[in-house]
């Protein structure tokens, strides 16, 4: 269970459960957009907006994977 | 397999300035021509400007409509022309920045922290500046305490608040820097796997992968500095609002 191993454990887990956070935040915000087709472009921001804090979210793990491996 | 070496540069020009190192690498030259290539797009926008716009009139035209109206829509009316300069030219560096670091040869600089944490650090110490402009230094820490909430679960939520308010420009720097920088690893992978092939033949489709996630980059180089102008906006607002 070397560094190699955790490593990539860290990455996969967090972009699974990012993954499914934004599978459910995207088919949420879709039929949202669905129900109401003239609120779409703020629903799009919104959307895109929570997204991007989610992806944050894994990338921090990346961060961290890379801090373990080369060092 | 180390692959962190192509995102570091070796300074092209020694310079030194009251004994701080200042010295001139690709990366820097680079950043330069990203900021002279904002300030050119914004000088042809504003060059004889028609009632009916032309493509870059119209361009920073919606750019300012979007600040103006989607970014800024918390803040007092009379304050939202002062905001606009400054975000629009976050928006364009990081932007401008993203895609120019596609071309071969030319230096990736939002994939290096010390950019990312020197923007969202700038972001962090005007929206606290001016939080302690529009309400004192007492309405600044009182800023820490939401309304309306029972007093006896203060002494749980005002470290929350203040660890959430010190946060923010960690996950600024570090959302931007990881997005870029992962992307440019993909792509440096899939070059690497092409050179692995040792084969003129099926090296092509590697090389078609990294074709296909530099078309990804550019979206991606957009997201992500349309999202940190979105987000400073946001936190600006918050601190210049009244709560």
């Amino acid at each position: 269970m070397g560094p190699l191993t955790m490593s990539g454990l860290t990455l996969a887990i967090a972009a699974f459960g990012c993954a499914l956070g934004i599978g459910f935040l995207a088919g949420k915000g879709l039929e949202a957009m669905g129900r109401q087709p003239e609120a779409s472009g703020s629903i799009r921001t919104a959307m895109l907006v929570a997204i991007a804090f989610i992806e944050a979210i894994a990338l921090y793990a990346l961060v961290i994977e890379i801090l373990i491996l080369y060092k | 397999m180390d692959i962190l070496h192509h995102f570091k540069y070796p300074s092209m020009f020694d310079l030194q300035l009251f004994g701080v190192d200042i010295s001139v690498n690709k990366a820097i030259l680079t950043l330069w021509i990203a900021a002279f290539c904002v300030l050119a797009l914004i000088l042809i926008a504003s060059r004889k400007p028609k009632f009916v716009p032309g493509f870059f009139q119209n361009l920073i035209e919606v750019s300012i409509d979007f600040i103006k109206n989607e970014m800024l829509f918390d803040m007092p009316e009379n304050q939202k022309n002062a905001w606009i300069p400054f975000l629009l030219a976050l928006f364009g560096l990081i932007f401008i920045c993203n895609i120019i670091s596609l071309v071969p040869g030319a230096a990736a600089v939002t994939a290096s922290l010390n950019f990312t944490g020197t923007l969202a650090v700038i972001v962090f110490i005007t929206s606290q500046i001016f939080s302690i402009k529009t309400h004192g230094v007492r309405g600044y820490f009182g800023s820490f305490v939401p309304r309306d909430i029972p007093p006896f679960i203060l002494p749980l939520l005002v470290p929350i608040e203040v660890i959430t308010r010190l946060a923010r420009p960690f996950s600024l720097a570090i959302r931007l820097f990881a997005n870029i920088f992962a992307g440019h690893t993909i792509i440096l992978v899939f070059f690497s796997l092409a050179i692995m092939l040792k084969s003129y033949f099926t090296g092509m489709i590697p090389l078609l992968g990294s074709v296909l996630i530099s078309a990804f980059e550019i979206f991606i180089g957009f997201i992500q500095a349309f999202i940190f102008t979105y987000l400073s906006a946001m936190y600006i607002t918050e601190a210049v609002g009244e709560h």
